[in-house]
């Protein structure tokens, strides 16, 4: 459904995506691990267009586009399509709970306000936080605004989530909720991909591992192979040094 | 000495009828200098080209100098441009007989303008660049991220300093006497000239401006409080 | 103006206009000496505990920031003869104006300083005091060593904006009759039975605007000077 090929993308002279490719299928949950500056954000952010690609193509679903050269009109299409979670939550700051979820309905895909707002509403029960729709995000906690985070994102049931360290900010104690709805949703089938530095996350719920290392695709392939027989030594070399000796995974 | 309590009174009451005349240039200058001065904010902001060089050479040369010398200097050009202007495009009105009015908004709008675009430009990038990204990422245009997401939150930020800049315009129109307006200040100051009155007659327009600033402030608080539900409370330490 | 605009009569006028500058500038350094120790005076006010000095500190800045400077420049002008001559019977009012004009605008410079002095205070952090304190510094020498220089960084830019803003405000003495910059200026026109005052206006303008870009940049390399070891983190 959604496949990138020889993806490049150069910060001043930094090159941080050295050609790298991805194959997203219909339900597919992909997890994309690795040391940071590996170029997995960045990966991410190009997909949806948040940083512009030096070099590339891209097919989603019927659609083909040069990267690098994509219209404001191709882009558009693009994320309408396609949905984002932010390691920050990114929450409209002055927009409650409920217009967090309708604004990219009713203003980015122009759907009536009452059916947006049911499509909110059902949105927002799913992940649990029915009871605070009128919350501005400053009255939330950070588990709360990731879920709101994710309840904007199936409101507009895309073709594929992309989800940007979605747990990263936080707090301990709180990343057990988030990371139960992504579970959840995984199971209905949606289709994710999911930069994160949960391995136990990515070992139980993903079908496909991808590991990056220096703006590359080091290997990919389902978690059982990637996580517990890596065939790569940079792949083993990363895995030793964030998983205490012996630790079990998920 | 003593004051003239009813000296006082009756050019407290003269003088406020000069109060529309104060007001009107404030509000026309204000609808003349929000949208050039975001414009101006905008194309500072993104960089455009050789726009950004002059913009920043006009703000820099309307910030720099004093009003009053702004005021002299439009006033004693503006009108012969005009007028030649008019000839020129044979326009039958008589320039001269324009009212003053219309020169002071000009001056206070090139003045508050640089002003204004300077208070936009910072309030614009205290909004987190995330907010602009999840609202494309929603499938909204530039344009709808601005109108919806970014300006709202903007112009809650920008609001003390707007309304420094619009009591300081307030002040600012008491030079208007200098282009022949009759605004609160001229009027006191005729009064002053004519019954030797100075102390009262001045004493009366201090009263009216404490009123007036006194009530914009009252006015930007409620707006600030209205706009602000969405932010957290305070903590006070 | 029945004659072109002349260009070249600015470059002419200018050197008689900058042979008032220092009157200018004279009057503006008291202003900002003399209003800078007062403003320390609400600042603290401000900060203290008494409720009635903070209440009339508070109210004497709110009454100046709503005050047209023409207003009391006028005010000061006309009234304080009239109030000496009644409760002193002094006559003040053959006295230099430029007394009545750095009096008037010390008054304005006043409040916007206590308000600078009272933010900067605040914004450095109370964790600092403590730590001065806990090293046996007294009060006062942790004031003046630890507190003082980083609200002063801090405060810099905001001390130039009001600098820039005295000499602005300055600019209107010429109503008094004080023959500074712009009273030169004025006098020069009205000698020419108001011909070349265009050319005049726009000297001065470039006068000024000169000034305002020397202190914006002296400010700014000052705070460059001043800020290490201010870095962040980040």
């Amino acid at each position: 459904m959604l496949s990138i090929r020889d993806l490049h993308k150069s910060f001043h002279r930094a090159e941080v995506l050295r050609g790298v490719d991805l194959d997203v299928a219909k339900g597919d949950v992909v997890a994309i691990i690795g040391p940071s500056g590996a170029g997995k954000t960045t990966l991410l952010r190009c997909v949806n267009f948040l940083e512009r690609a030096d070099r590339g193509e891209m097919h989603f679903d019927g659609l083909h586009l040069d990267m690098h050269k994509a219209s404001g009109k191709d882009v558009l299409a693009i994320r309408k399509r396609t949905a984002f979670v932010f390691q920050n939550y990114n929450l409209f700051n002055n927009k409650t709970a409920l217009e967090n979820v309708t604004e990219g309905l009713i203003i980015g895909r122009g759907m009536p306000a009452r059916d947006a707002e049911d499509a909110a509403r059902r949105a927002l029960d799913k992940v649990g936080l029915s009871n605070r729709l009128d919350y501005y995000p400053s009255k939330l906690s950070g588990g709360q605004q990731q879920r709101v985070g994710i309840a904007r994102a199936i409101a507009v049931d895309p073709d594929v989530i992309l989800f940007d360290e979605p747990t990263s900010a936080l707090d301990p104690e709180l990343i057990g909720e988030v990371l139960g709805i992504m579970r959840q949703l995984a199971r209905e089938g949606t289709t994710m991909v999911v930069v994160t530095h949960e391995l136990a996350f990515a070992s139980d719920v993903a079908n496909r591992v991808v590991f990056m290392d220096e703006g590359l695709v080091v290997e990919s392939g389902p978690p059982d192979r990637v996580l517990h027989a890596p065939a790569e030594e940079r792949t083993r070399q990363f895995l030793r040094r964030i998983l205490p000796a012996g630790a079990p995974l998920g | 000495m003593g004051l003239d309590l009813d000296y006082l009174a009756r050019t407290f009451l003269l003088s406020l009828r000069g109060l529309p005349v104060t007001l009107g240039i404030c509000a026309s200058t204000l609808l003349v200098s929000l949208p050039l001065g975001f414009a101006l904010a905008i194309i500072g902001i993104y960089r455009v080209r050789v726009l950004r060089k002059l913009a920043s050479v006009y703000i820099s040369f309307a910030r720099g100098t004093p009003v009053v010398l702004q005021i002299l200097v439009v006033y004693s050009v503006l009108p012969s441009l005009a007028n030649s202007l008019a000839i020129r495009a044979g326009w039958d009105v008589d320039v001269f007989a324009l009212n003053p009015l219309w020169y002071a908004v000009v001056v206070f709008s090139f003045n508050t303008t640089a002003v204004l675009s300077e208070i936009i430009r910072s309030a614009i990038l205290t909004v987190d660049r995330g907010q602009y990204e999840a609202a494309l990422s929603s499938g909204m245009t530039g344009r709808q991220a601005y109108r919806r997401i970014i300006l709202p939150q903007a112009l809650l930020v920008a609001l003390p300093n707007l309304a420094n800049a619009t009591i300081n315009l307030i002040k600012g129109t008491s030079l208007a006497f200098l282009m022949a307006v009759r605004d609160v200040t001229a009027i006191a100051k005729i009064e002053a000239a004519r019954g030797y009155e100075y102390v009262e007659s001045y004493l009366a327009v201090f009263m009216i401006y404490l009123l007036v600033c006194g009530a914009t402030q009252a006015l930007f608080t409620l707006v600030e409080r209205r706009l602000g539900i969405y932010r957290a409370p305070v903590v006070a330490f | 103006m029945d004659r072109p605009f002349n260009p070249g009569y600015i470059i002419e006028v200018l050197p008689r206009l900058l042979a008032f500058l220092p009157v200018t500038l004279g009057v503006a350094a008291a202003t900002a000496l003399l209003g800078t120790l007062l403003g320390f005076v609400l600042a603290k006010a401000k900060l203290g505990r008494s409720r009635v000095a903070r209440g009339l500190a508070d109210a004497y800045t709110w009454v100046l920031r709503c005050t047209p400077s023409i207003v009391l420049l006028f005010l000061v002008y006309y009234g304080l003869p009239a109030v000496a001559k009644a409760a002193f019977g002094v006559d003040v009012s053959l006295r230099h104006r430029a007394f009545y004009v750095v009096l008037t605008f010390t008054l304005f410079f006043a409040a916007t300083m206590s308000e600078l002095m009272r933010s900067a205070y605040l914004a450095v952090d109370r964790g600092q005091r403590e730590a001065a304190l806990s090293h046996g510094l007294s009060e006062f020498q942790a004031f003046r060593r630890i507190v003082l220089p980083q609200a002063a960084v801090s405060a810099l830019p905001n001390v130039a904006t009001s600098l820039v803003a005295l000499l602005k405000e300055g600019s209107l003495a010429y109503t008094v009759g004080l023959v500074d910059l712009m009273g030169q200026g004025s006098l020069i026109i009205a000698r020419g039975f108001g011909a070349w005052s265009l050319e005049t206006y726009l000297a001065a303008a470039l006068i000024y605007w000169a000034l305002t870009v020397a202190i914006e940049k002296a400010a700014g390399a000052l705070e460059r000077r001043l800020s290490v070891g201010r870095r962040g983190l980040a």
